[in-house]
Order: C-alpha cells, then sequence, then structure tokens
C-alpha cells in the first residue's frame, strides 16, 4: 500500500484515514501503524473512508477491531464511511455493522463526533 | 478436472495480490457471477494468508494453488504448502453470531477460519509428512 493511503485533519480534532485497494495481510500493517501513530499521538477520533477500497480480510478487520478499542479507551471513537457493498458484505458476515458507526460521507461520520461531544456538554 | 490451472508463488504476503488476480480469473471462466467470485476470492485470501503466517512463519517455501472445474461443474481449488503442519481443530471459533458480538468479549482469532468456511461448500484440511499441508475447497457451481 506504499504511499497510497491518505489522511487529513478535519475540524473539531477528527483525522480522516483513507487506505485504497486491498486491505489484505500484506498492506494492512502499515494501514494499522498509522491508526497506531494517530492513537498514541492522542487522536482518538478517527474516520476511516472506505472510498476506495475494494476488499477488506480478516486482518483488516482486526486492525479496525483493535484500533476502535484503545480510540474509545481514550474517549474517542473509529467511525466508517463510504463503504461499498461488496465490503460492507464482509462487516455484515461477521456481525461488525453493529460494533462500528457506519456513515454515507465523510461529513456525516465527523459531524458524528460534533453531536456526540454537545450530548455530552 | 477440466481445464486445470497451476500458480506457484512464494508464500509471502507479498504474493497475495498476484493470488487474488489468478483466482479472481479462474471463477470468472467457470463461470460464477461477480458475487461468487469475490466470495472465493476471499476464501482463498484468507487461506493463503493462514499458509504464510502460520504455516511458513518460520520457514520458507512456496504455495502451490490447482484449480479446476470437476465433473458436477463445481469448482475445486488445492492450496498445498510444505511448512509447519497446520491443525484447523487448534483454531478457536470466533463468537461472530450476528447481533449477538460483545466488542470487548469478542474472540478474533480464528476469523480468517470463519470466513474459509462460511464462504466455500466444501473445506478439507489434510497433512502428509512427505508433502504438507493440503487444504481441498470446493465451490459449486450455482444452479
Amino acid at each position: 500500500m506504499t504511499g497510497k493511503l491518505a489522511q487529513e485533519m478535519l475540524t473539531g480534532d477528527v483525522v480522516r484515514v483513507a487506505p485504497q485497494g486491498r486491505l489484505d495481510t500484506f498492506t494492512v500493517p502499515e494501514f494499522e501503524q498509522i491508526l497506531t501513530e494517530h492513537l498514541d499521538a492522542g487522536r482518538a477520533r478517527l474516520v476511516v473512508d472506505l472510498a476506495d477500497v475494494t476488499y477488506v480480510s480478516s486482518s483488516g478487520l482486526r486492525a479496525l477491531l483493535s484500533a476502535r478499542r484503545r480510540a474509545r479507551a481514550a474517549g474517542g471513537d473509529v467511525a466508517l464511511c463510504n463503504m461499498a457493498p461488496r465490503v460492507r458484505e464482509i462487516f455484515e458476515m461477521v456481525g461488525f455493522v453493529s460494533l462500528f458507526g457506519i456513515f454515507a460521507s465523510v461529513q456525516e461520520a465527523a459531524d458524528a463526533f460534533s453531536l456526540d461531544v454537545s450530548a455530552r456538554t | 478436472m477440466v481445464d486445470e490451472r497451476t500458480l506457484t508463488a512464494p508464500g509471502r504476503f507479498e504474493s497475495l495480490a498476484q493470488i487474488s488476480d489468478f483466482i479472481t480469473q479462474v471463477a470468472r471462466d467457470a463461470g460464477f457471477d461477480e458475487d461468487g467470485v469475490f466470495h472465493v476470492q476471499m476464501a482463498v485470501d484468507e487461506a493463503c494468508s493462514n499458509v504464510i503466517e502460520h504455516a511458513y512463519g518460520q520457514v520458507s517455501g512456496d504455495i502451490v494453488l490447482t484449480c479446476g472445474v470437476d465433473e458436477a461443474g463445481d469448482l475445486r481449488i488445492d492450496i498445498r504448502d510444505s511448512g509447519t503442519r497446520f491443525d484447523p481443530d487448534s483454531v478457536p471459533l470466533p463468537q461472530v453470531e450476528v447481533g449477538k458480538v460483545d466488542l470487548d468479549d469478542l474472540n478474533i482469532g480464528g476469523l480468517g477460519l470463519f470466513f474459509i468456511r462460511k464462504l466455500m461448500d466444501e473445506v478439507t484440511f489434510r497433512f502428509d509428512a512427505e508433502s504438507g499441508n493440503h487444504l481441498t475447497m470446493v465451490k459449486r457451481r450455482p444452479h
């Protein structure tokens, strides 16, 4: 995946991470490293934009689950968006659609973090 | 088997994309629709990931995929490696029933094996001291 992973800071300390292509056992370590770097730096509101992802293997699911656990422990979360039907099918097969917040767009995912903050204050 | 095709690839994670391209073409040529092609691709990806991670964790070697359509029109895929013996019974099944997933309690091990068994119609693991691990998977032709 080297060089094919976009990242950007959105408003409200939300970070968008956008992997591309296949999230298989070869490409997942780099993706996981990016998520870990953000979490290590205290950035726990992560939006994973799956618009350009064609496949997620079990190692990709494990990486997302692990990141979500850490993010939630730090008061944040990992939200997913722009999931293609094929990728959604993978999440459905293992019941992961009930674990993650899944949104139609980056904006909706980012807004969910803002709403979450409003609800707490 | 009819139209038998073989791919030999190094047992490394870098090979997964090449293996995916190969099996995708095989499944398309065997007449599966895009759902079936995707399911076969995923099962093979998970199987080969297991081989590379477990069988070739300590030793190196090749993965040999042999695919073909049998008399019944079903797609048969054989995956062989010469690595460490793999015992599927040693892998705990994950708790992934829809609606019953508990994030903090989820046993995530065995997820790859779960996908393989869910996506393919027949899955058989064998081990032979001479030829190593031998996984046979069958995807029935949709009728």
